[in-house]
């Protein structure tokens, strides 16, 4: 089944290699693989470059179908996947494009500590931390939101939860899209998915979603680092999770009312998956509607997870978070969709850009930028695996010219969850990434197995190919500290 | 009989019987085994009639996984046995299990969702086979 992909990938420079349209029968444009040329022996071995062809194929998709470095091989849409489409020229919306965790994404904060003030208390941290934020499968966390709650929440964004102490303004303004996405109707959303919902807003959730303690380990362009308040060997907090089971129920949903699409509206597919409508069919437009309410749960859900994790610091470290200096950095979204303006072949267009575990990666002088960092590019904040690194990179101007404003979301996986889980049989993970300096719990067993740094590619390399390619700059690597994981 | 297999960040759910009814509860019994790490551990203590509308097995199939997984997700309810009777406009079928209690069921994975990639409901060697993908 996991056959390697035999089909032609032609360097056309920086990085980047085409699929051409001639490959595959239906595709209506090429295929771009970003990818180091070691890389790309990773990417040959299974058939996620398949799967940019066949995302090559949606109705109104503009220049190519685009995979980063991290690409893997998913459903329907490939991980590392971005697609553009026209709703102009019938482009569609497709819910395997932003994925099941509907903006699952990353948020930074910073903390005014060095490595020497946490290195003896990391066991005391990470404990607290563990046991304080909910991680695991389904687990409810403590802030509970009715059904009518969870509406408002979805129609407000994290400003609902920021009115009740539960973060600053602050926090918004370093958000993406200021924490709110215009647009969704949380009345479109089941019951079913604010059912899922209501009691999960704060938690962590499973698979690949952590929370970290990290430090700055080398400081890459100084100039923006200080734009950004890094140094070296200050301490930070990595938060990676999405929308929890609601989004999921809204993909779901989505999947379901879109089944008759692909007849209704003369769409031919290589594969179920990418089951799409126009954008703006009445189907496509109230999958919008959902995906975007989903989207501001996702916000609201990392900032609670912030939030939790301020209090443990102020409880470890007796000192208020306000003290501590525990400001957000940024929080960026990696699998969603996004009406934006890019340039193509000269002409300035609104475009549906789908990012299915790819990063949104503005540069300088782009009025999405928050205003503190719009002369330096938005910050992007790609998480690597629990063992060896994560980084902060910045927007840069090739990813406007080349890929709709997008780079990598993280290092991608190198081996199956079952061959990690068997690789891992008679060692004891905790114990290997305890020598290494890394204090980590996680609440399932086949957690930590699955998720062993050996399963990921390296993410230096990935970074290495986006900052090769211009999509992105290298600002600061981190090295993590304390992990706890679902 | 049903096992798991590879699929990079994923699992894959495949079950084979000698017919499409057998077929159907065995994959309810591997989604099962993706969701907690001792499927023997859940007990047949709850019942519940689930009714599914649709002509189309492969559907049907995903249809009927989908369900298993929000009733877990919503009334936290783990089944582990199946009496499933598949028509040509549907299916019936009586799932028991019991409500998910920590201190006896460890959590393996959370399955997000069932998805269409590679669903497949076929006849193979007199019996039938079904795989589908889900996400964790």
């Amino acid at each position: 089944m996991k056959s390697a992909f035999s089909g032609p990938l032609e360097h056309i420079g920086c990085n980047c290699h085409r699929i051409p349209k001639s490959y595959k029968a239906g595709m209506r444009v090429d295929g771009h693989i970003y990818a180091s040329p070691t890389l790309l022996e990773q990417v040959r071995k299974d058939q996620a470059a398949d799967q940019v062809a066949n995302v090559a194929t949606l109705p109104g998709i503009q220049v190519a179908s685009i995979a980063m470095p991290d690409i893997h091989w998913g459903y329907g849409f490939c991980i590392g996947g971005v697609a553009a489409t026209d709703p102009a020229e019938g482009g569609v919306i497709c819910p395997g494009g932003i994925g099941y965790d509907i903006n699952c994404g990353v948020r930074l904060v910073k903390t005014n500590l060095f490595l020497d003030d946490v290195k003896h208390r990391m066991k005391e941290l990470v404990k607290a931390l563990f046991h304080t934020v909910p991680s695991g499968a389904g687990r409810s966390g403590r802030y509970k939101f009715d059904t009518k709650e969870t509406r408002r929440l979805m129609g407000e964004g994290p400003r609902f939860v920021v009115e009740r102490d539960l973060g600053t303004l602050a926090d918004l303004e370093h958000t993406e899209a200021g924490g709110f996405i215009d647009g969704g109707d949380p009345e479109q959303v089941s019951d079913h998915a604010v059912k899922r919902g209501a009691e999960q807003c704060g938690t962590l959730g499973s698979g690949n979603h952590f929370m970290e303690v990290q430090v700055v380990d080398s400081v890459y362009d100084a100039d923006v680092a200080r734009a950004f308040g890094l140094e070296l060997n200050q301490v930070c907090v990595m938060i990676h999770s999405g929308s929890r089971g609601l989004g999921y129920q809204v993909c779901d949903d989505a999947l379901a009312a879109f089944r008759n699409c692909t007849t209704k509206y003369g769409i031919e597919l290589p594969d179920r998956q990418l089951v799409c409508a126009p954008a703006e069919s009445p189907e496509g437009k109230k999958y919008i509607e959902q995906m975007r309410a989903a989207a501001n749960y996702g916000f609201c859900n990392r900032q609670l997870l912030m939030q939790q994790a301020r209090e443990v610091f102020a409880d470890v470290f007796g000192r208020s978070w306000e003290d501590l200096g525990m400001e957000q950095l940024y929080d960026v979204a990696h699998n969603i969709a996004k009406l934006e303006e890019h340039t193509v072949e000269g002409v300035k267009k609104q475009v549906w850009v789908h990012r299915k575990g790819a990063t949104r990666a503005f540069p300088a002088g782009h009025p999405e930028v928050p205003e503190a960092f719009r002369a330096v590019g938005q910050p992007v904040i790609i998480p690597g695996d629990m063992g060896r690194a994560s980084w902060v990179l910045v927007g840069a101007p090739g990813a406007m010219e080349k890929t709709f404003g997008t780079t990598c979301h993280g290092a991608g996986r190198a081996m199956s969850r079952m061959a990690a889980k068997a690789d891992a049989v008679g060692r004891k993970i905790e114990k290997e990434l305890e020598q290494k300096g890394v204090i980590a719990m996680a609440s399932s067993r086949f957690g930590l197995a699955e998720e062993q740094p050996k399963a990921y590619k390296n993410v230096d390399d990935v970074v290495e190919t986006v900052h090769d390619a211009d999509l992105s700059r290298r600002v600061a690597r981190m090295r993590p500290l304390g992990v706890i994981k679902g | 009989m049903h096992e798991l297999f590879d699929h990079t960040a994923d699992l894959g759910l495949r079950a084979t019987a000698p017919t499409v009814n057998e077929l159907f509860a065995e994959m309810g019994r591997a989604l099962l085994a993706s969701m907690v790490e001792d499927p023997s551990s859940v007990r047949a203590e709850v019942s519940e009639r689930i009714e599914i509308a649709g002509a189309d097995r492969e559907y049907l199939l995903f249809d009927w996984l989908k369900e298993l997984l929000l009733r877990f997700e919503t009334e936290r309810v783990l089944f582990a046995e199946f009496d499933v009777t598949v028509s040509a406009t549907g299916l019936s079928a009586v799932a028991r299990g019991e409500p998910h209690d920590e201190s006896r069921h460890a959590l393996a994975h959370e399955v997000k969702a069932i998805t269409y990639h590679e669903l497949k409901v076929v006849e193979r060697d007199g019996g039938w086979l079904a795989e589908a993908i889900v996400d964790i």
